[in-house]
């Protein structure tokens, strides 16, 4: 016959509940014990034993368990195909049309504003709905096939908003992003005439935010 | 004004980062999704038992988390709401596909460093914490998970199940007593 554990009973002879035991033990309390516990040896051995049977599930808690890689691009990439693309034709001639997409204009501008002291967080976004739809219906025989808005030209709105960390000066900070980032559109897309739009709608000081 | 390497890690709140995705910043969400996705990855591998199945939860769950925020109130925290999304997820997936019982869940556990025969000892553990644990019906797995693995209080766990304090703790009192009666035969 199999030796009686803790878990055969409701309670041990001292009347202590073995599910609260189980508690303490599994909680990585078992060693610190009440003042009831300091002096009764069937709670010293339930905890002891408890602690012994539950070490395993610590140990594979405490494992670590990343992400499979490529479940963030996948995620990003199905959402992205829900939201309506949008598209700046850079330019059109006989050889085809250029055109860009303009969640990378936004992702050039977020990354050339990060690059700016101060900027504590940088997100773009290219054109609001409102416009896009206006644009859609100027722009319609322009429209790429797998796109929701062709834009015609070389010009780009870009909306930014960002969070500047405490005690940088908020508005210089600004000034500076709207040219680095200008320059970077102009540079690397090609874009002629951009406007930046800078919202700073935070403040983050140290390690606030998480 | 000189310009500095861009910043490792953005540090803003996930209520900042949500308040902006609502706005249409998809990088927002992306921010979220990397911040988030282990955890969703994480629960959904415990609770399902089978990698491909996580996967699929994980993924399926951080898209709904998407085409849903307007939905989201705030009363909880965005990872809260995540967890809460995850499970019902992995409920509807170990439902649909009967048995989740499966050798490979927590499969990154081993430390590479690790000496073979720790490794191997290790994977044993494993093992039969997951048999264990995916033995159990699924409410009890679920806050057997969310309490001692995600380590989420049980206020934290009534507002992901939707149940009262004193039930999550009426269902981790009988949880912890058969996973650890289940290990108990093991040993």
């Amino acid at each position: 016959m199999p030796a009686k554990t803790p878990l055969d009973a409701i309670s041990l002879p001292c009347g202590a509940d073995v599910d609260l035991l189980l508690e303490q033990a599994a909680q990585g309390r078992g060693a610190d014990w009440d003042a009831h516990q300091q002096a009764c040896a069937h709670c010293q051995a339930a905890l002891g034993e408890l602690t012994a049977l539950w070490e395993p599930v610590a140990k594979a808690a405490a494992g670590p368990v990343s992400a499979p890689p490529g479940l963030v691009t996948a995620v990003m990439s199905q959402v992205r195909r829900l939201v309506h693309d949008i598209w700046y034709t850079l330019e059109s001639t006989e050889l085809g049309a250029v055109r860009i997409a303009a969640r990378t204009v936004a992702a050039l501008a977020r990354d050339s504003a990060r690059m700016i002291p101060g900027v504590r967080v940088a997100l773009g976004r290219s054109i609001h709905g409102e416009v896009a739809a206006a644009a859609e219906k100027a722009t319609f025989g322009h429209r790429h096939p797998h796109a929701a808005v062709g834009v015609l030209g070389r010009t780009a709105v870009v909306d930014l908003a960002v969070a500047v960390g405490y005690g940088d000066p908020a508005h210089q900070v600004a000034r500076e992003i709207q040219r680095h980032v200008t320059a970077t559109l102009r540079d690397q897309a090609g874009l002629r005439d951009v406007t930046v739009n800078i919202t700073i709608d935070d403040v983050i000081d140290g390690d606030d935010g998480r | 004004m000189k310009a500095a390497p861009p910043a490792a890690e953005p540090a803003a709140g996930d209520a900042y980062l949500v308040a902006r995705a609502r706005e249409g910043y998809l990088d927002a969400y992306e921010l979220l999704v990397q911040r988030h996705s282990a955890m969703a990855y994480r629960v959904a591998l415990r609770l399902t038992g089978k990698h491909h199945d996580a996967q699929d939860v994980a993924q399926e769950a951080l898209i709904a988390a998407w085409e849903n925020l307007d939905r989201f109130q705030g009363g909880s925290s965005f990872s809260t709401w995540l967890y809460q999304i995850v499970t019902r997820r992995a409920l509807n997936k170990v439902t649909r596909g009967g048995d989740a019982r499966s050798l490979d869940l927590l499969p990154d556990l081993a430390d590479p460093a690790m000496e073979p025969a720790d490794k191997a000892e290790r994977n044993l553990t494993v093992d039969a914490v997951t048999d264990a644990l995916l033995a159990l019906p699924f409410p009890q797995r679920t806050v057997i998970v969310l309490h001692h693995f995600e380590r989420l209080s049980y206020a934290e766990i009534a507002s992901v199940t939707g149940a009262t304090e004193p039930a999550v703790r009426s269902h981790l009192f009988r949880a912890r007593r058969a996973l650890a009666k289940t290990l108990q035969e093991w040993k």
